[in-house]
């Protein structure tokens, strides 16, 4: 193998720990896996909500706001440029995950790197739609019920992003520190996976099915 | 484009022998994000469908949409969340609450009446086909024939 940092896989640490558990599996990675199981019935519930109120807006009691869906002012071809920001950046993961793999610390730093950005350049853009909404559309999030069950949806995987952002960027500092650990990115690796594969869901069940 | 991942040998000064990670190369990776990026634009271009085919498309449209993310969902699973690759038990752990997720939420669209939307902003509208009505002294189905 070539252009592999040979040095540097002495600052690369690996599960030793892996053959004490009677699952065989460390306990961080499990217990990633047992956290997005239960995430799954979070965004299936922000999902069906949207489903439920999407065609049905009406209007909040004791507010004026616009009660049009929140399906009218939706730019497909913005979110599109976006949903193929974020799955790049899943591609961008996977190669920071086969890179501490080999012990190559300084492409590891250029995917981690390259993660982080993709992923706040997705945020950009749906604070970017949002602010739209808000500004130009007149459609916040109390205006009306399916107002609210949207922006709650994709706020919370706004939300999830941001966290995912800071895992990232915490793994490019520790790879400059300390020795780190081939499993903890992997298990960063499988939360922003997650992150996409929400995104899955969301672009094609809120923004293109009619 | 980078070298195959292979393991650690035991030469190596980290932890010799005790990583098994047998994960897709990045030439996989790069053709797995390919094949992603096909199916999005297929899915993006059926938002143009009825321009481009003058007519309404949204029967055929939803169902391509909803394989399409099906497939999508997969193969970033299997691949790049390497659930192919890793212990069953992950697997298991995965799937028993994604099924969960989707039985509970299929009951709760139901429950809400989500199947028969009509389309209207009401929110308890009728069934878009309601059911004819039933006549107890007739055989056939409809309203009582007059007199």
């Amino acid at each position: 193998m070539s252009g592999l940092a040979y040095e540097s896989l002495e600052d690369v640490e690996f599960p030793d720990d892996i053959h004490t558990t009677s699952t065989g599996i460390s306990n961080e990675k499990l217990g990633m896996w047992v956290y997005l199981a239960s995430d799954c019935l979070l965004f299936g519930g922000m999902i069906s909500t949207y489903l439920i109120y999407k065609n049905r807006p009406g209007e909040i009691a004791g507010l004026s706001g616009n009660t049009d869906k929140v399906s009218e002012y939706f730019d497909i071809p913005f979110t599109s440029m976006t949903s193929f920001i974020l799955l790049m950046s899943s591609l961008t993961m996977v190669l920071g995950v086969n890179a501490v793999i080999r012990g190559d610390l300084t492409r590891l730093r250029l995917w981690l790197t390259s993660t982080a950005v993709l992923g706040a350049l997705f945020l950009g853009g749906q604070i970017y739609e949002f602010t739209n909404f808000v500004v130009n559309d007149d459609l916040g999030f109390t205006s009306n019920v399916a107002a609210s069950a949207f922006y709650a949806l994709t706020g919370l995987h706004g939300v999830h992003v941001v966290v995912g952002v800071i895992m990232l960027l915490s793994m490019l500092a520790i790879s400059f520190g300390t020795r780190i650990r081939a499993e903890a990115v992997e298990v960063v690796g499988l939360y922003w996976h997650f992150v996409d594969i929400v995104w899955v869901l969301i672009f094609t069940i809120v923004y293109l099915i009619p | 484009m980078s070298a195959a991942v292979t393991e650690l040998d035991d030469d190596s000064p980290v932890n010799p022998g005790e990583h098994h990670t047998h994960g897709p190369t990045d030439a996989q990776y790069f053709k797995v994000f390919f094949l992603l990026v096909a199916l999005t634009a297929l899915e993006v271009s059926t938002y143009w469908w009825d321009d481009i085919f003058n007519a309404d498309t949204k029967k055929i449209a939803v169902p391509v949409l909803i394989a399409l993310m099906v497939i999508k969902f997969f193969l970033v699973a299997l691949y790049f969340m390497h659930l192919k690759y890793d212990s069953p038990l992950l697997k298991r752990t995965f799937y028993a609450g994604m099924i969960v997720a989707i039985f509970v939420y299929v009951v709760a669209l139901t429950v809400m009446n989500f199947w028969s939307d009509s389309g209207t902003t009401e929110f308890n509208d009728p069934p878009i086909d309601p059911p004819a009505p039933f006549c107890a002294t007739s055989s056939e189905p409809g309203p009582c024939p007059a007199g």
